[in-house]
């Protein structure tokens, strides 16, 4: 039987909180600000877009600890059960020097009004723990959660390339501390699951995914949280009920990543910044879509199984998996079940899922040799935005010229994420030529009815679909190279 | 010892051109620097009293018609919860605009547009307060709204002082060699400065204190006592740090008068914070417009007409209206002339001033058609504007305070690389990208409003500067101390700050660009007044009088401060706008350059490279100026490119009320900026012989940005923002000119 422990444990910066009375839903930013007045960290939005609330959550990952960056707004309390939360607070005491990136924000005139800049300092610290000299891409990526409105960022990214100067992160406190802190850590986990509270109201977080199955089973009008970038926003932005809350984000079991010669399986808890190093590797015409997923602290709270078991029609993830053919599985209680990921999403809102069943893990095939992959994302902002519309294509183009397979996959076209089953008709057995592609252009309508809403016309959208399909087309005849480049 | 200096002539000279203490100008870092990034300064909402609850808006969800009730029980039932306040005379419809002194327009029961706060919700926590707003049953008897700006444009009424006219445009058009005649529609934007609107109130006997995140103290003050009923002096506002404003912040809004009201029926501290929604539905926006620009000109690109016309939108009652042809007015030449708003009442949230109100978006219009002029007559873009500048005002026939808008011309050219430019639209393309430069200039006009300072000598030969005055975020901490600096001989260390508290002497304020400069002259004047006094009691007259390193010098003999102030010396100024202002035209000038990509098959637009020139009389720190233009310039790129808030014409919501959805410039979108200043002093503008910089970065950066997308893909879109939307049907054919 689980032992069921009523407290909540964690460490912020150098002390440990234990909670016997905490909500399901009260933010980690609202128990920074409000119950602990730890005022450093800001709140700009309270959805996760702007940045201002940066903090950085470490967790025991092998002998280390790895610190990634999160969104206190969106985060919740109840994720954090064995963590390290460290906050501005952390940084520099009132009295001593600062710390070097703060110092080379100062210098370099990073902040001016000052609201953002905690955020950014946070940022940038996560960065500069990791990379000390990053490259000017390194540090936009490492700042695409971050908006500014006063510098115009130019003396921000001066900043962060000068930070090294100012001291190594081998002397960081967090660095130096580091073993100390795993000892911590791991003297918190004590295997046991943790519930606390009445009722709707209630938190629940399992110990391991035999718990979780057998818990969500018994309550399957609970609401699963993984990396809470969706539910969050349901609590500060939509105020939803949304019963007891779950907690599967840091279960080791859904934390998998298997990568073999057949194809790569990703637990359903893999953050989108740990999926896109495999991915990335295994299948590099994804590596910029990962890299314009949310920002990065979106990206490290994020998980692939959240950003399918959504059913979102504008996720990012299911477009590309669709068209390499991935499959998901989903259990409940001990059973399990596994379906092409085309097949699970059913309409708009609806996805093939039971009651108390949840997403275990997705396996990606393979590219076959010989096969052509290529997926693109249309955002009205390049960086940091949900997608207009996202198209993914693979083909496989045989000796004589002709299309012996295809799969086309778009969101932001339908209700959901849709293959585009008519277009593919068109293409295969003719041959793989401009002529062709033009041909089958006017099956996109069979395939799709896009919607105008305020990011695209329906106009838009469609054009701009069958302009992919022209560009894949071109990619994969021409001169061979991605039609994309970087103006700057 | 207090003084007032009304400029009422142009200053011969300023002592900060004679001090030679080497501190003024100089780009040192900002003096809050270090406490902003330790996460130190402590903000509007970050204040916390004994007993303190917390306060959450419930906002109106129909565009327009009366309350008829609201049903508390369900939300009074929720734990922890309260009080419902509301008060349907006294809760405030709209925030007030910049500089008013009296309340801005107050009563809820009739709702003016949606999310308009019509009660405030309070509860032991900010959770609780949060779900019970949620839980307040409002009915309405809903009445009809209007709603669509373009589909009423034809009922939009004239702004009688605004309407200006010389000679005969209709006649200088048909007369014209050239002529431009174009429509240019920018959209809706809000401010978007990262802190949300909050206040924090309590009473302290009959005294409210608030602390609240505001630009302009001393009438904000007058604008809360007002609302309230009280005595301004009953009033205390505390600002010490503010997270951005943009002209957001220039009045109070709703959130201040509901927790004063709340922490009055509580007897409690009471905390408002709006949501990052609220601020979008309820506090100010930027007017979308519509502006007809009109150029006639000769064959040698003389211009003899002009005429700048624009509509905008706002609320019943409201008179605001973007004055887009603020700068078209003195910018070029031409004889005959006609300027003029006209208002579309609409049921949307208020229309106000955001960053540089007037030129921000009029410039958009106005450069744009100077670029189409320069086509049309095959003359340079810098050239055609080079020709153009005005001796005097064309309509005033007042002198210029100063205008270094030729040697910006020239200057950002030659930086730029301009020369190198092909004028031919779609002529250079680099792999898949068209690759266009534009330029644009920049102008912005500049004020001095009344402002006070108070300036105290230690016996510790250190200085205190006490002034209502804010700093969001430009820099004002940092310029004051670098002033009395330079003034008094001590080092900046030796200087302490303390603004944004109406217990200070009133100050102008942080708007209009007319923040440092008036304050600073507050200062300034404290601090000669200081002077003064030193140089009497070494025997000195002023003009022999040398201060430095807290020693006061007169020829070979020297005293320590020490041993000159045994009391703490006073002195309190004040800086009244005079006859300098009816006697000069002033305004800061610049010229703006910009270097696009186009994306060939997808229309998406890269911003490349910037350069802005700009003149702006004394720069008083290097640094915090450059940040100003820089940050002004990316406002620039996202009125160019991204910024648009989108109103729902049926149900009057705003679509896009986040910060996912207002698209604001990210760190990727912002590529390389120069920025240099030319040396300039503006003897009429104020003592300090600066101009007001905090507006001139954003006027006309947008423009040039345009006129570059032009030059690369030879589309004009006068339809802002550019989004690749209206780029893609009409992308010329990639394969016309090879990479
Ligand atoms: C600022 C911001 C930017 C964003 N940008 C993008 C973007 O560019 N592209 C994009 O695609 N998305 C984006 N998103 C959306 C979001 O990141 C994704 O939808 C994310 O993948 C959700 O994953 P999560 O782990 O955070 O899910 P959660 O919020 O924890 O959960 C989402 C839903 O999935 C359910 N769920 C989670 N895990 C499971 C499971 N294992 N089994 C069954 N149900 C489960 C939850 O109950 C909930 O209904 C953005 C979000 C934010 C806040
Ligand atoms: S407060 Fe904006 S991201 Fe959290
Ligand atoms: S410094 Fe003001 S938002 Fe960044």
């Amino acid at each position: 039987m689980t032992e069921i422990r009523g407290t909540l444990r964690f460490i912020l910066n150098d002390s440990l909180v234990e909670l016997t009375d905490i909500s399901a839903t009260r933010t980690l930013l609202d128990f920074l600000r409000l119950d602990r007045h730890l005022r450093g960290t800001k709140e700009g939005c309270a959805e996760g877009d702007c940045g201002a609330c940066t903090v950085l959550v470490g967790r025991v990952s092998g002998e280390g600890i790895a610190y990634e960056s999160v969104n206190a707004c969106i985060a919740f309390v109840g994720a954090l059960d064995g963590a390290h939360v460290v906050t501005i607070e952390h940084l520099s005491s009132p009295t001593g020097p600062l710390h070097p990136v703060q110092q080379a924000m100062v210098e370099h005139h990073g902040s001016q009004c000052g609201f953002c800049t905690p955020g950014i300092v946070m940022s940038l610290y996560a960065l500069w723990m990791r990379m000390p000299e990053p490259g000017r891409q390194d540090v936009e990526k490492a700042l695409q959660g971050n908006l500014c409105r006063c510098t115009g960022y130019a003396p921000i990214i001066r900043a962060a390339e000068a930070a090294a100067g100012f001291g190594r992160p081998e002397e960081d406190p967090l660095v130096l501390e580091r073993s100390g802190m795993v000892a911590k850590l791991r003297a918190l986990q004590d295997g046991s699951r943790i519930e606390i509270g009445e009722g709707r109201a209630r938190l629940i977080v399992p110990s391991d995914v035999e718990d979780l199955a057998r818990v969500y089973a018994a309550e399957p009008e609970a609401t699963l949280v993984a990396g809470s970038t969706d539910v969050g926003l349901w609590v500060t932005k939509f105020m939803r009920d949304i019963g007891p809350l779950i907690f599967i984000g840091n279960l080791e079991q859904l934390q998998g990543i298997e990568d073999t010669t057949t194809g790569v399986t990703l637990g359903a808890g893999v953050s989108y910044t740990r999926a896109a190093q495999v991915l990335a590797r295994r299948f590099p015409q994804m590596a910029e879509l990962w890299h314009r997923i949310g920002g990065e602290q979106v990206r490290n709270m994020g998980t692939i199984g959240g950003n399918i078991a959504n059913g979102s029609p504008i996720g990012d993830t299911p477009p590309p998996l669709i068209a390499l053919g991935a499959k998901v599985t989903l259990r409940k209680g001990s059973e399990r079940r596994t379906l092409k990921l085309e097949e699970f999403f059913i309409a708009y809102g609806k996805q093939d899922r039971a009651p108390g069943e949840f997403v275990e893990s997705v396996m990606i095939p393979a590219l076959p040799a010989g096969e052509q992959f290529a997926v693109y994302k249309i955002s009205k902002r390049r960086e940091e935005d949900i997608s207009t519309l996202c198209g993914a294509f693979r083909i496989f183009v045989n000796d004589a010229g002709t299309v012996g397979m295809v799969r086309i996959a778009f969101g932001g076209m339908a209700a959901t994420p849709k293959r585009a089953r008519a277009v593919e008709a068109a293409l295969v057995g003719r041959p793989w030529s401009a002529e062709t592609i033009e041909a089958a252009l006017p099956a996109f309508s069979e395939d799709f009815q896009p919607i105008s809403d305020m990011r695209a016309s329906a106009d838009y959208r469609m054009l701009t679909a069958r302009n992919l399909l022209r560009r894949f087309h071109l990619e994969t005849t021409g001169a061979g190279q991605r039609l994309e480049r970087g103006a700057a | 010892m207090n003084i007032t200096f009304k400029m009422d002539e142009p200053v011969g000279s300023s002592l900060l051109d004679h001090t030679r203490q080497n501190v003024i100008s100089r780009p040192i870092d900002r003096i809050e620097g270090p406490l902003k990034v330790a996460g130190r300064a402590r903000y509007s909402a970050e204040f916390k009293f004994p007993g303190m609850v917390h306060g959450v808006l419930v906002g109106s969800t129909i565009p327009a018609g009366t309350i008829t009730g609201i049903n508390e029980t369900r939300a009074r039932a929720l734990p922890g919860v309260l009080a419902v306040v509301t008060d349907y005379e006294t809760f405030l419809r709209n925030p007030g605009q910049g500089l008013e002194t009296e309340a801005p327009a107050q009563g809820v029961r009739e709702i003016a547009y949606f999310g308009q706060p019509v009660a405030l919700v309070v509860a032991e926590t900010f959770e609780a307060a949060r779900n019970a707003a949620g839980a307040l049953d409002i009915a309405y008897a809903p009445a009809e709204a209007r709603l669509d700006f373009r589909a009423l444009q034809s009922e939009a009424r004239p702004k009688e002082s605004s309407q200006k006219s010389q000679g005969d445009l209709d006649r200088a058009m048909m007369d014209a060699a050239a002529s431009i005649d174009a429509v240019w529609t920018t959209p809706s934007q809000n401010s978007a400065a990262m802190e949300p609107h909050a206040s924090t109130a309590l009473w302290e006997g009959d005294t409210l204190i608030v602390y609240g995140a505001y630009q302009m103290l001393s009438s904000d003050r007058q604008q809360l006592a007002d609302a309230l009923g009280l005595a301004p002096d009953k009033v205390r506002i505390i600002a010490h740090y503010v997270g951005g404003g943009f002209g957001a912040k220039l009045g109070i809004s709703q959130e201040s008068v509901a927790a004063a009201l709340a922490a009055r029926a509580l007897n409690r501290p009471v905390q408002v914070v709006m949501t990052r929604q609220q601020v979008f539905e309820a506090t100010v926006r930027r007017s979308e417009t519509i502006q007809r620009v009109r150029l006639a000109a000769g064959a040698d690109g003389r211009l003899t007409g002009i005429g700048h016309e624009t509509i905008t939108a706002n609320l019943p009652d409201e008179d605001f209206s973007e004055p887009a042809s603020a700068s078209t007015q003195f910018l070029y030449g031409g004889e005959a002339r006609r300027f003029g708003n006209s208002i579309v009442t609409l049921n949307q949230v208020l229309s106000a001033s955001m960053r540089a109100p007037g030129e921000a978006v009029g410039m958009l219009a106005l450069e744009g058609a100077m670029d189409e002029l320069a086509e049309a007559l095959d003359i340079d873009p810098v050239e055609l504007r080079k020709r153009n500048l005005p001796p005097r005002h064309p309509m005033d026939d007042l002198p210029f305070s100063s205008r270094s808008l030729a040697e910006c011309l020239d200057h950002g050219a030659s930086a730029f690389g301009w020369a190198d430019r092909n004028p031919r639209p779609a002529n250079r393309r680099e792999g898949e990208w068209w690759i266009g430069q534009g330029m644009a200039a920049a102008a912005r006009s500049n004020m001095l409003i009344t402002s006070s300072a108070r300036v105290t000598l230690g016996t510790d030969s250190r200085a205190l500067i006490e002034t209502d005055m804010t700093d969001i975020g430009t820099g004002t901490y940092t310029i004051l101390a670098q002033i009395a600096a330079e003034m008094l001989g001590l080092p900046v260390e030796a200087i302490d700050v303390h603004l944004g508290d109406t217990a200070f002497p009133a100050a102008a304020g942080s708007g209009g660009s007319f923040g440092a400069a008036s304050a600073g002259t507050s200062v300034y004047l404290a601090c000669k007044r200081l002077r003064e006094t030193l140089a009497e009691r070494i025997g000195a007259t002023p003009e022999e009088l040398v201060l430095s390193e807290g020693m006061a010098r007169r020829g070979n003999a020297a005293k320590p401060f020490s041993e000159l102030v045994t009391e703490p010396l006073v002195a309190t100024a004040t800086v009244e706008p005079g006859k300098t202002e009816e006697n000069f035209v002033q305004a800061a000038f610049g010229a703006h350059f910009a270097e696009v990509g186009v994306h060939v098959h997808t229309g998406e637009i890269r911003v490349r490279r910037m350069h802005g020139t700009f003149a702006a009389g004394r720069i008083l720190n290097e640094k915090t100026a450059r940040s100003q233009c820089i940050g002004g310039m990316v406002f620039g790129i996202g009125t160019a490119l991204t910024e648009e808030l989108v109103h729902d014409t049926r149900l009057g919501t705003i679509v896009n009320h986040d910060l996912a959805e207002y698209h604001l410039p990210v760190h990727a979108d912002v590529p390389r900026i120069d920025v240099v200043f030319l040396e300039e002093r503006d003897h009429a503008a104020n003592p300090l012989l600066a101009k007001g910089i905090g507006e001139l970065g954003i006027s006309g950066a947008g423009a040039a940005i345009a006129n570059a997308v032009y030059n690369a893909c030879g589309m004009r879109v006068r339809d802002f923002p550019l989004t690749l939307d209206k780029l893609i049907a009409h992308l010329p054919d990639p394969d016309a000119v090879q990479p």
